[in-house]
């Protein structure tokens, strides 16, 4: 695996500073809006979407590849996948008690379990985790680009057609993932 | 209920971002104008008294949208322009806008005012009035828009939760990758 950072990346005091002291408190927002969701407007969809939008915000601060050598694919797939899982468990867990899909009253009749805790459980553990992590899916796969085929063809990549400024270079980060 | 100036001020602001955001010839211009824009309806939507679609335009659309959008030309090429708007194709915007004003014209007087008793969302007991009276007590939560998107329609959103699942995986397919990071 080549340590070839992203080229895109400038290191900007600005940037780096604001999201220090912000991204605690996004982050903080975004799980209260989600675990807050079913007494308080919001829910988990916008809860999930902040959570995810704070790993951007890490991203644009810190530089894109840093941030995803950090974040491992196997997180990535456990929130999504996972997400998945528990929102279909909780659905399938109400038919194996005998009732409809997703009918909680059964965890009250037959466990003795609030209705509320069975929406809880896909509002926290399965939208939030499939919408956060989905967020951060496209960014990385987006600032990755396609890879392609064969080999890098770092020298024709569309960015040196581009006009820009001195620090953007052409240079196609997304080859050393896997 | 009657708007306040900062209402109709923001409206005004909705519009002038719009407009712009379809003029501007840089894409990085337009892109950020179009951040603009969604942060300025999450701000209307609060207006309307709905916080949950509120939250959803800040979060995906000004926040989301803004990043992908930005990390798209960052990505591929963002082509040098010496003029700042785009050429107005005139006959284009007549016919655009001879329509819109015939839609509006047909459309807003039978709008009720928000929030008003008459409006066929109040009117209608069988369906809204239900749910914002049973709510709590069948589902033992207090946001009626959570209730009945994660309870009384959980199926449906079974089925949003496996499309955002899929959008996931899609883009996937189309990167040709086979991981997530």
């Amino acid at each position: 695996m080549a340590d070839q950072y992203d080229d895109t990346y400038t290191e900007s005091q600005v940037i780096l500073t604001s999201v220090k002291i912000i991204a605690p408190f996004t982050l903080t927002y975004g799980l209260f809006m989600t675990f807050h969701g079913a007494d308080t407007p919001g829910g988990s969809f916008q809860g999930g979407a902040i959570i995810g939008v704070t790993i951007l915000m890490l991203a644009f601060a810190f530089g894109i590849e840093p941030t995803r050598q950090w974040l491992s694919n196997s997180t990535l797939v456990a929130l999504i996948a996972g997400g998945v899982s528990i929102f279909l468990g909780v659905g399938l867990a109400t038919m194996a008690l005998g009732g409809a899909f997703l009918e909680y009253e059964l965890f009250d009749e037959v466990l003795g379990i609030a209705p509320k805790w069975g929406m809880e459980t896909i509002e926290i553990g399965g939208i939030a985790l499939i919408v956060a992590g989905v967020v951060i899916t496209l960014f990385f796969a987006t600032a990755s680009g396609f890879t392609p085929e064969r080999g890098t063809d770092s020298s024709s990549s569309p960015g040196s057609v581009a006009g820009r400024g001195g620090d953007r270079d052409s240079e196609n980060g997304g080859d050393d993932d896997d | 209920m009657t708007m306040s100036w900062f209402a109709y001020t923001l409206m005004v602001f909705i519009l002038l971002t719009a407009v712009t955001t379809a003029l501007f010839r840089d894409v990085l211009s337009a892109i950020v104008v179009f951040g603009a824009y969604s942060l300025g309806m999450a701000i209307f939507y609060t207006f309307l008294l709905a916080p949950d679609v509120a939250m959803t335009e800040a979060a995906i659309g000004a926040g989301v949208t803004t990043i992908l959008l930005l990390l798209t030309i960052a990505r591929t090429t963002r082509p040098s322009t010496d003029r700042l708007f785009e050429r107005v194709h005139w006959p284009g915007v007549v016919a655009v806008g001879a329509f819109a004003i015939v839609l509006l014209w047909t459309v807003l007087p039978e709008m009720v005012a928000v929030g008003a008793e008459d409006a066929p969302v109040w009117a209608n007991a069988d369906v809204t009035q239900y749910y914002i009276q049973h709510t709590y007590d069948d589902t033992g939560v207090q946001n009626a828009v959570t209730a009945v998107l994660a309870a009384y329609r959980g199926f449906d959103t079974f089925g949003e939760a496996v499309v955002v699942f899929a959008a996931g995986v899609a883009v996937l397919i189309v990167l040709k990758r086979e991981v997530f990071a």
